[in-house]
This record gives C-alpha cells, sequence and structure tokens, in this order.
C-alpha cells in the first residue's frame, strides 16, 4: 500500500500569513507539497463553514493561520479566529474527528521560515493522525455504491 | 486611469529612497504629482529595511514597509531611478534643470525576474543580502527589494561569458555603463538620509577588535528574520545564545571627545529600550538585559509609557551611567564594564557575553557635498538648515528637506516631515484638474446570466516556474477542467506580449473569466486585473493561481509534486473564479472643501497651505479669537519673536479669499464618509445652527497648559510657571534682572502615576528660559531639579551652553520630589542631592515650574464621540497608524495636526500642519472616491437583527436601521468579512470573498475525480 498523503487546506491572511508563505517561497525554503492555500483577508474571514466543509470534502488537515497577537491588520480579528478554531474543535470532538485535524497558528508576513516549518510539523502531525475518517466514509460509501451498482 | 499630463517640468524631485523619500513621493503621487525618485542604491528603502522590529508597537519593519514599497513600485506618477545621483541643478523654483549620473547595474531591469540564478552560481558578482555588514552597496538588499531585481559587481566578476549565460532571462547586460541624463524639475525633496556613526573609532569601546561588542544595527541584523542568522540571536564569536547583554548609550554622541559629536540622535534610547524587550520577550529569564544610559530620552507620544514597560513588565535593567571603557574578559570572549552607580561608592565590574553600542547618526559626506552642489545652508552640525517657522524649507527656494538629513529623528516624525516636505514641494506645481476613475477605458462587457466561459494561462516565468513544474502537462490538464474553453502556455506573463495576448484571446474567444497561474496575487493581480479591464472585463473576474512563490520555488527538488501541486492550485483557481461575479466598485462625486476645527497654529497653517492651493476651507474655532496656545508664548528656544509671526499669521488667515473663518463654533453633529460630510455648528452667542458640507476633516484643536496645584503654584507671589517666567522676562525685565537666585522643578504634573507621559517641551523650555534669565543677569544663582535631561536632538546644544554658564542641574527621583515652602518673599526649596548624598535647601526668589501641556480632555472626549475617532488613554487623539500615517486618522478622511495630538513645539506643530495638508491634497485629488470592492453586504431578508455583526466589527460600521436589519456602510467598511464570518444566519457576504467562490476552490481542492 502506498504512503498516505494527507491533503491539508491552509486559510492563509492576506496581510501576515500569505506574505510569509511567499517570502518562503522568496527564501527557497521547502515544506510538503501537500498544504494548499487559500486565501482570505483576514483570519476573522474564516468561517465555522469553510473548516467544516473543508473537512467534510475530505480534507485531512486544516490550518487558520494569521498575524501574530496585537498585529493584525483588522485590529483584532486574529484573535476571533483562535476563538472560533477552538469552538470548531469543539465542535469536531462531539463528532469523533480528532481535534488536532484543525489547528490555528499565527506569524508575522516575515516569517518564512516559520510558515515552512508549521507547514511540514503539521503535515506530519496529520500524516500520523491518518486518513480522514469523513473521508474514509466517502470512499466506503463511494465502494459500496459501485459494489450495488456492479451487482 | 491616466490623467495626467506628462510634462516633465512638472515633476518633483526625490532624492533618497529611504522611509522619508518613499513618503513624500507616494504623497505627491497620491496627489496626481508626478515624482522622480532618485537613490544612489541600488534599491530603495533605506536604513529601515534593515531594521529588525520598530518601536513602540514592536511591528515587524518588513511587514511594515514592504507593501509601501511594492505600491511605491507601482505607482504610475513615480518614476525611480536606483544607482543615481544628482550631479548637477541649475534654473530656479518651477524650472530646475538637473543632472544626473547613473551607475551600471549591468542588469536589464525589464527582464530581471530576480529568480536568483545568478546569485547562486556566481555568488561573488552578485551583490545580495548584505549579512551584518549594513553598509555593504548590494541589490537584494532584503528579500522584498524594490525594484525586485539583482545588480552585478562586475569588477568582482572573472567568468562574465559565464555569468551572462546563467540568466535564464537574458538580463545581463554586461556592456552596461554609466548614463548621465539631463531633465527639468519644479521642485526638489532632500531625503537623503544620515549614516550611522561607526564606533571602531573609539578605540575604548572595542568595535572591530572585540567579535561581541556590536552595533545597535548590528543587532537588529542579528535578530531580524531576513538577516545573516535567519533571526538566531547568536554572538558573532561562537555562535552561542547570550545571556548577559548591554546596551551602552550615547556611544559618540553627547560627548566632547575625539570623534564624539555635542548632539543627541533622538532615536538611540528607544531602539535600545526595543532591542531589550523584543530580546525579553523571545527569551524571557534566558537572557538578561542591561542598559547603561544617561539620560533616558523617550520624549515622543506614549515613549514614556514604553520606557516604564520595559522596567516593570519585561524586567529590563537600568543603570545609569556612561561607562569608560570596555575591557575583553579572558579567556574566552566575554566582556567586563565597569560602573559607578550613585548608590554604591566606587566602581562595580561586571561581565556580559554581548555588548551593544547604540550609535546615533552622522551627516555623511555625500549630503554635505550634494548641499554645496545645491548651494544648501547646514547648520553647525552638518545637517541642513532650515527656519523655525518653515521647519522643511531650507535657504534655496524650492527646495526642501525631510527626514534625518534635517536633523536626527525617528521614523514617525520623518513621515510627517517627508509629507510636509511633499506639500512645500507641490507648490510648484499647478494644481491638477483631478482624476476620475475609469478614465479612457472600454465599457465593460455584461457577462451576468453566460455560462462561465474561462481561459487559463500558465507563465512558466524564465525558469522560475518552468524549472520546477511541467508547464505544458499543466496547461493539458487544467483544458479538460470543467467551464475552461482556453488552456494555454503563457511564458514570462507579466510581459508585454504575454498581457496583449491575453486581451486578445479574451476578445477572440470570448472569454468571460481568466485564471492566470504565476507569482503571487500580491505583487502580480493589480496588473491582471488592469489587463483584463482593459479588454472590456470586470477586473474581479481573473484568479490567480500562485504557482511560483508558494510552488515552484517551495519544491524545486520535487518536479513531480510540484507540478501535481499546481495542476490543484489551477484547478481551485479554475473553480474559484467560476463561482466569482463582476463587482462594482463604490464611486461617489468627492467634495473638495475642507473643514479645519481649531485656529490655533497647526489648524492655520493647515487651512493656508489648502486655501493657497485653491481649496475652500471652513476654519472653525470654538473662542472668540484664533491663535490658540501660541498666543501664550513670547519666544521659542531660537529666540524668535513668536507674537510677531502669530500676529501675521492670523492677519494672512483672515484675509485670506479662500478660508471661512467662524468663531465661536461648537460642533454639535455629525455624519458622512470622506468626500461627503456634513458637520453642524452651534454659533456665536445667540447659537444659531450652521451645517457645513466638506470633503476631509482635520482636527487641530490644541491642548492646555497644565497648572496643577503643586508648589505653592497660585498660593505663593514667587512660584510660577516657565510659561508665566516667559511673559515676565518679555514684559519685565528689569525687575526680573534683579533676582538673584531662582529654583526650576521639572516634570511637575508629568511622567507621574496620574499623567505618565512626558510634555516634550519642557527641557528645552527650561533651557530657554534659563539661557535667557542669564541673559539679563549673568550672576543668577539658577538650579534646575531634573529626572532626566530630554534636551534631545540639536536643543542639547542650549543644555550644554546653560552648564557653561553656570547653571546648576540636579537630579531627583520620582520617590523623592523637591519639598518648597514660603521663606517670606521667597521660597524654600529642598531636596537630595545625589552626588553629595544629602539633602540641601536653597531658598531662591523664584521658584519656577516646568510644567507642560495637558489634552484637553473634555473637547477632545466630546469630538471623539460625536466624529468616532479614537483617543490615547491621555485624552490626545489617536493617529491610524504610528509610523506608517502619523497624521492620519483611523476614521478615513480625517486627519490631526498640532497639540491635539500630543505635546509639541510650535515648530513641529507647522510641520504636521504642511503633513496634513498634503495627506489632505492626497485625498482630495481625484474627482470620484473609490470606496473597493471587498466591502461586506446584509441580505436583509435574512437578518435575524441578533447584533453579533454589531459587536464583532472591529470599526463599529454595522447598525441597526429603521427596517430592524443590519446595515454596513460600504463607505466605511475596512472589508475584513469578520461580520460575515460571525453572522449566524449567513446574512452577511464579503464581495470578492463570498462563501461561494471560497466553498468552489475547496471543491476544487478535494473533489475527487473518478
Amino acid at each position: 500500500m502506498q504512503t498516505f498523503e494527507p491533503v491539508i487546506v491552509a486559510f492563509c491572511c492576506h496581510y501576515c500569513a500569505y506574505t510569509a508563505a511567499d517570502m518562503a517561497g522568496s527564501m527557497r525554503l521547502s515544506y510538503p507539497a501537500n498544504v494548499k492555500i487559500v486565501r482570505v483577508p483576514c483570519s476573522g474571514k474564516v468561517d465555522t463553514i469553510h473548516m467544516m466543509k473543508a473537512l467534510e470534502k475530505g480534507a485531512d488537515g486544516v490550518l487558520v493561520a494569521g498575524c501574530l497577537d496585537g498585529d493584525c491588520h483588522f485590529k483584532n480579528g486574529n484573535t476571533k479566529a483562535v476563538r472560533r478554531v477552538a469552538l470548531v474543535q469543539e465542535t469536531l470532538k462531539e463528532l469523533g474527528i480528532e481535534p488536532e485535524r484543525l489547528s490555528m497558528v499565527t506569524m508575522s508576513a516575515g516569517m518564512g521560515t516559520r510558515f515552512a516549518q508549521i507547514a511540514t510539523d503539521f503535515t506530519e502531525e496529520i500524516r500520523k493522525l491518518g486518513p480522514n475518517p469523513v473521508c474514509a466514509g466517502i470512499e466506503a460509501k463511494a465502494a459500496a455504491g459501485a459494489v450495488a451498482k456492479a451487482n | 486611469m491616466t490623467d495626467q499630463t506628462t510634462d516633465q517640468n512638472k515633476t518633483v524631485l526625490v532624492i533618497g529612497g529611504g522611509v522619508g523619500g518613499i513618503k513624500a513621493a507616494m504623497d505627491l503621487s497620491e496627489a496626481s504629482q508626478n515624482v522622480l525618485l532618485i537613490d544612489k542604491a541600488a534599491a530603495i528603502g533605506g536604513l529601515m529595511t534593515q531594521l529588525d522590529r520598530t518601536f513602540p508597537t514592536n511591528n515587524c519593519d518588513l511587514c511594515t514597509i514592504s507593501p509601501r514599497l511594492s505600491a511605491g513600485s507601482r505607482q504610475q506618477h513615480i518614476e525611480l531611478l536606483p544607482l543615481t545621483q544628482l550631479t548637477g541643478l541649475s534654473g530656479e523654483a518651477g524650472n530646475f534643470t538637473i543632472t544626473m549620473t547613473s551607475a551600471p547595474r549591468y542588469i536589464d531591469l525589464e527582464k530581471c525576474t530576480a529568480c536568483g540564478e545568478c546569485h547562486k552560481k556566481y555568488p561573488e558578482c552578485v551583490r545580495f543580502n548584505p549579512g551584518l555588514d549594513h553598509r555593504a552597496p548590494t541589490c537584494m538588499r532584503y528579500p522584498q527589494a524594490t525594484p525586485q531585481a539583482f545588480s552585478i559587481d562586475m569588477a568582482a566578476c572573472k567568468d562574465v561569458d559565464g555569468l551572462v549565460k546563467v540568466c535564464p532571462a537574458n538580463a545581463i547586460l554586461r556592456d552596461d555603463t554609466e548614463k548621465q541624463h539631463t531633465r527639468t524639475v519644479s521642485s526638489v525633496i532632500l531625503a537623503t538620509g544620515a549614516e550611522l556613526f561607526d564606533p571602531g573609532k573609539l578605540d575604548h569601546l572595542g568595535h572591530g577588535r572585540y567579535p561581541n561588542v556590536v552595533t545597535g544595527l548590528e543587532y537588529e541584523r542579528i535578530m531580524s528574520a531576513s538577516g545573516p542568522t535567519l533571526g538566531q540571536l547568536v554572538r558573532p564569536s561562537d555562535g552561542k545564545q547570550p545571556t548577559r547583554v548591554a546596551w551602552i548609550q550615547c556611544a559618540g554622541s553627547r560627548g566632547i571627545n575625539r570623534e564624539d559629536v555635542s548632539y543627541c540622535s533622538s532615536v538611540c534610547c528607544m531602539y535600545a529600550l526595543k532591542e531589550a524587550i523584543v530580546t525579553k520577550e523571545r527569551f524571557q529569564d534566558d537572557i538578561e538585559t542591561t542598559i547603561f544610559y544617561m539620560d533616558m530620552r523617550t520624549f515622543g507620544k506614549d515613549y514614556e509609557a514604553y520606557y516604564q514597560r520595559a522596567k516593570d513588565q519585561y524586567g529590563v535593567r537600568m543603570v545609569r551611567c556612561r561607562p569608560h571603557s570596555i575591557i575583553p574578559d579572558q579567556p574566552g570572549d566575554d566582556l567586563a564594564i565597569s560602573y559607578a552607580t550613585d548608590a554604591g561608592a566606587g566602581l562595580t565590574t561586571e561581565k556580559f557575553d554581548m555588548v551593544v553600542l547604540s550609535t546615533g547618526f552622522r551627516p555623511t559626506a555625500a549630503a554635505t557635498q550634494l548641499a554645496a552642489t545645491l548651494g544648501i545652508e547646514l547648520n553647525p552640525h552638518h545637517f541642513a538648515k532650515t527656519q523655525s517657522f518653515q521647519p522643511v524649507t531650507t535657504n534655496k527656494p524650492g527646495i526642501y528637506v525631510c527626514g534625518v538629513f534635517e536633523s536626527p529623528k525617528d521614523i514617525p516624525e520623518t513621515m510627517v516631515q517627508a509629507s510636509a516636505a511633499a506639500c512645500m514641494a507641490s507648490k510648484h506645481l499647478p494644481r491638477t484638474n483631478g482624476a476620475t476613475e475609469s478614465d479612457d477605458l472600454p465599457p465593460e462587457r455584461d457577462v451576468t446570466g453566460e455560462e462561465p466561459r474561462i481561459g487559463v494561462f500558465v507563465c512558466d516565468c524564465g525558469q522560475n516556474i518552468g524549472g520546477a513544474i511541467d508547464v505544458q502537462s499543466v496547461v493539458a490538464e487544467a483544458a479538460k477542467y470543467p467551464n475552461v474553453v482556453l488552456s494555454e502556455m503563457s511564458g514570462h506573463g507579466c510581459g508585454k506580449e504575454a498581457l496583449e495576448r491575453i486581451q486578445q484571446m479574451v476578445v477572440e474567444k470570448n472569454l468571460n473569466r481568466v485564471v492566470i497561474g504565476a507569482c503571487s496575487p500580491r505583487t502580480h493581480e493589480e496588473l491582471f486585473q488592469q489587463t483584463i479591464r482593459q479588454a472590456g472585463l470586470n477586473k474581479y473576474l481573473v484568479a490567480v493561481a500562485n504557482i511560483r512563490d508558494q510552488n515552484a520555488w517551495v519544491h524545486a527538488g520535487a518536479p513531480e509534486l510540484a507540478t501535481a501541486k499546481a495542476k490543484k492550485q489551477i484547478r481551485m483557481a479554475v473553480f474559484g473564479v467560476a463561482e466569482s461575479g463582476p463587482l462594482k466598485e463604490y464611486l461617489l462625486p468627492m467634495n473638495k472643501e475642507i473643514l479645519v476645527l481649531g485656529g490655533g497654529v497647526a489648524g492655520m497653517n493647515s487651512a493656508l497651505e489648502l486655501a493657497d492651493r485653491g481649496f475652500k476651507v471652513f476654519l472653525a474655532e470654538r473662542n472668540g479669537r484664533l491663535g490658540g496656545l501660541t498666543a501664550l508664548v513670547r519666544r521659542n528656544l531660537e529666540g524668535d519673536d513668536v507674537q510677531a509671526f502669530l500676529t501675521q499669521l492670523v492677519d494672512r488667515t483672515n484675509a485670506h479669499e479662500n478660508i471661512e473663518v467662524i468663531t465661536n463654533a461648537i460642533v454639535v453633529d455629525h455624519q458622512g464618509m470622506p468626500g461627503k460630510f456634513t458637520t453642524g455648528f452651534q454659533i456665536g452667542p445667540r447659537m444659531y445652527y450652521r451645517a457645513i458640507e466638506h470633503g476631509a476633516t482635520v482636527m487641530a484643536t490644541g491642548a492646555l497648559a497644565r497648572r496643577p496645584n503643586q508648589y505653592l503654584l497660585d498660593r505663593h507671589k514667587a512660584v510660577m510657571t516657565q510659561l508665566d517666567l516667559d511673559s515676565l522676562l518679555e514684559d519685565q525685565s528689569a525687575q526680573v534682572s534683579e533676582w538673584q537666585s531662582l529654583v526650576m522643578i521639572q516634570c511637575v504634573g508629568s511622567r507621574t502615576a496620574d499623567n505618565p507621559n512626558c510634555s516634550r517641551i519642557c527641557c528645552q523650555t527650561a533651557m530657554k528660559n534659563a539661557l535667557r534669565l542669564l541673559d539679563l543677569n549673568p550672576d543668577m544663582r539658577i538650579f534646575v531639579l531634573y529626572r532626566d535631561m530630554r534636551t534631545f536632538g540639536f536643543s542639547e546644544d542650549a543644555y550644554i551652553e546653560a552648564r557653561r554658564r553656570g547653571v546648576i542641574f540636579v537630579r531627583y527621583e520620582s520617590e523623592t520630589p523637591p519639598q518648597a515652602e514660603a521663606a517670606g518673599a521667597q521660597v524654600a526649596v529642598r531636596f537630595t542631592d545625589p552626588i553629595l548624598g544629602r539633602p540641601v535647601e536653597v531658598t531662591a526668589d523664584r521658584l519656577v515650574l516646568s510644567t507642560g501641556l495637558m489634552a484637553d480632555d473634555e473637547t477632545t472626549e466630546d469630538l471623539a464621540a460625536i466624529f468616532h475617532l479614537n483617543r490615547t488613554e491621555d485624552g490626545y487623539f489617536l493617529e491610524e497608524h504610528v509610523k506608517l500615517k502619523p497624521v492620519d486618522m483611523s476614521v478615513p478622511g480625517f486627519f490631526v495636526a498640532g497639540t491635539a495630538h500630543s505635546p509639541r513645539t510650535i515648530r513641529d506643530s507647522i510641520t504636521q500642519a504642511q503633513a496634513v495638508a498634503a495627506r489632505v491634497q492626497a485625498l482630495l485629488a481625484r474627482n470620484t472616491i473609490n470606496l473597493g470592492a471587498t466591502v461586506a453586504r446584509v441580505d436583509a431578508t435574512k437578518c435575524a437583527t441578533c447584533l453579533a455583526c454589531v459587536r464583532a466589527c472591529p470599526y463599529q460600521v454595522p447598525f441597526i436601521n429603521e427596517d430592524r436589519s443590519s446595515e454596513i456602510d460600504p463607505a466605511k467598511c475596512h472589508g475584513c468579512g469578520i461580520c460575515a464570518a460571525e453572522c449566524p444566519a449567513k446574512a452577511i457576504q464579503l464581495s470578492r470573498f463570498e462563501d461561494e467562490p471560497i466553498l468552489a476552490q475547496l471543491e476544487g481542492l478535494l473533489e475527487r475525480i473518478a
């Protein structure tokens, strides 16, 4: 069986995290290709639905990345994001999904190194957790459907 | 969009691309004026880009300035000439002829993509990161350099043929030569900055001999994420993390010895505190921080609170002593410092493993040379000379100065001066007719109801993308994605040909959406938006997939992974853009009339600068007369007659045809948005109501002179404030000259628990008055009881002069303030002399209190409530951004000048007033107000009036309207989308970032392909 390659969605705020990701590129730092970035104006814009849908559609891990505490371009969007992520983690627990699949991180725009490090560490963590159980469910269902059809 | 004439003689020349030069250029460009910005370095940015973080917010500096720089490079009115120096100037204001020399870069800026291949193969030929040496002549001095291109050191290059071949973009010009240019400009702004003192000249401090003695800037480089150690705090000798770091203040400043200068550099106390705080923040108790200082000069707005935090919250140790020398502590690389304090007898010796020298600014030889070329007068310290009431105007008409070349100063003050210089320089240009959005653009094609027809263009960016990603296979794959009708390679997609191809395809293939696989949208999205807009599509119908910075550059070693990821990224963009719709930017006609509140020096100067430029100004003053606080001041430190100046200013204001002065006016209500405000007043004794419509608002409402109930003030005739003394010196000099002894007490009512900030002006005022007293009676015994003498910048000269002429300075601690009691007609003042270590009593003819300024709390509170403005804890108005927007306020369309901002001198108030005038001109340059498209919209049918948005908005924009639905004024919305995320009913959507395109991107990434 081939090694499990998790799919990771990173919601990055335009002003810090997205810039830090660009910076990691300028610095030619390497991090796993598993991480795919969705740009948002502010980490406080990342809706509960966005996080849940990502997991529902089969992402194995979701990162919400904002500015450092106190440096939010929109004053306090990042602290709102921190709170919202914690709430969604609670919901995940209730649903039987590992809350570690969702994580809130902060960085400044200059922290390319930090972005690359976080991307690497988080990918490893998710790899250890294994595939998203929702995703396994989707595939099982699809397989069952295929079997039923074949029959 | 391009409304402006490109007539070259209507250009302002800005010399120096540091923060000051950039700010001046951007203010002018925002006001639709043309700028030629030259810098002798290969990239603009100056000193600030070398800093790790800036006080007082400890923001990351690069984050703060890099958007400015790339925005600067995009500004259509700014022409940038790096590696260029001015060699001559002739003619007069309004019509100067200048000659310049550009050094060869050996790189074609049009072609260089900053891929770094040349640097990788031939590092010795390519100028890159300066590492610890901030003086190295470099190009890519920092990762976000503008222009984003390298420069070649041909002299160092042995294999020129190899170097030329290695460049995939063919950008290396081996035969590049020095170029001479001649141009015509209307006015000139000097923003040449200064250099930092090289302490290697002071052998007792051991810089250059002991590796662990570094300068403040070198310490910044070590701490900086883009520095030589990538932000690891390690000492140079052995790469170990230090455990005990000491700062020595005034290295080379405030001295009389060889290589010293006498003036104070004004910024070193704050940067040492900042470096110590950042060190503590990162390493807590693992690193001890000690600052050796003479006077802690934290005189800026809220800087004193920063100093207190350093001591109390972070545990930075402060030792008041100027150690003589740094001695190596052998064996090992540690350093020993011997010092004495008031507390102990004799010397204490302590070991440190790293010592930071707080070095200050020095005028550069190049600037001195430039001044000679231009005929600019310098002051005795070799900085540009200006007049007290014309703070950015040099002796030569049409030539202005800002930043550290004028005097040592920090970033906020540099930014204010830069705006002021922009205001003054624009006087020599004709007022522009104003620019309107969407001039000379084809009409927008209506795409509503059409099925998406998406064109995908994938750049290879030379080898930049193509080196890691199989672009062919990405293009082939993208052709299969839903709604994609065209998929092709685009080479250098940002090149002229490629952009024209995109436009051609939009028309030919009837595309209604475009996806570009390219570099970062942060830098290029606007270019692609303009491109499709010119092809008749709404600019919001393009999506950029970042396959360079966030893919090819990251996964260079894994082409298969990179290619697979690029396919996914393009797929996400295709799905996302399919769900995006055309957006309307909100446009409103601009009202170009201005309301100035406050008729003091700041208000009148702002009003006059704007009125002179043809703007109609309403100047509203609460009192019955103009003049403000300045009416109380007779002489400034330079000895000018302040009242003569004020009378002239008031007369000019009253007589100006474009200014309507409204006295006895009290603000009662306000509404609207920038470019369309209405403010209501009650005017005169009858309190009749009048509403004034205006486009911008200037807050210049001033402050109050403090008069605390301390030290027998107003209870004993011999006790007075510095302002009282100022008047007596003018009006009753015969009586004053008979006084035999006088005591001044500094910081009365300032830097205390209930008023923690420093009033900034009192130390200078005390020096001014002490010297005037000695002019009248050279034998007068004057004592100045102080806590820290804060005679920053060149006012240090007055402090030196006062000591030379016999004024006795005695320091006191805040815990043991001096005591005063009546002694007949005299006053007995008791204090402890820290050197003698015992109490002293002086019976003086007069006691003078330095009481400073205080915010006009009642007024600013009322106005803050009416206008929704922010205030500091002590009641001054708060600027939008301490560094980047020091005179803008957080409510768009509002600006602040003078003592309503913070305590300051008349000269500083004038600088701010001129800066505000520049900012107002920038705001009002357009004929329309563009509110952008990224705004939150409420679907009233879904709104449950739960108030979640009202609570969540960081700017208090949403409100509940008469229909009991939330409403968001697009004019005030900042576009963060927090309300949209918080709204439980999903009644709010943020345009450009609606749920559909975001979820569609997820779909594009995660949908399993059968």
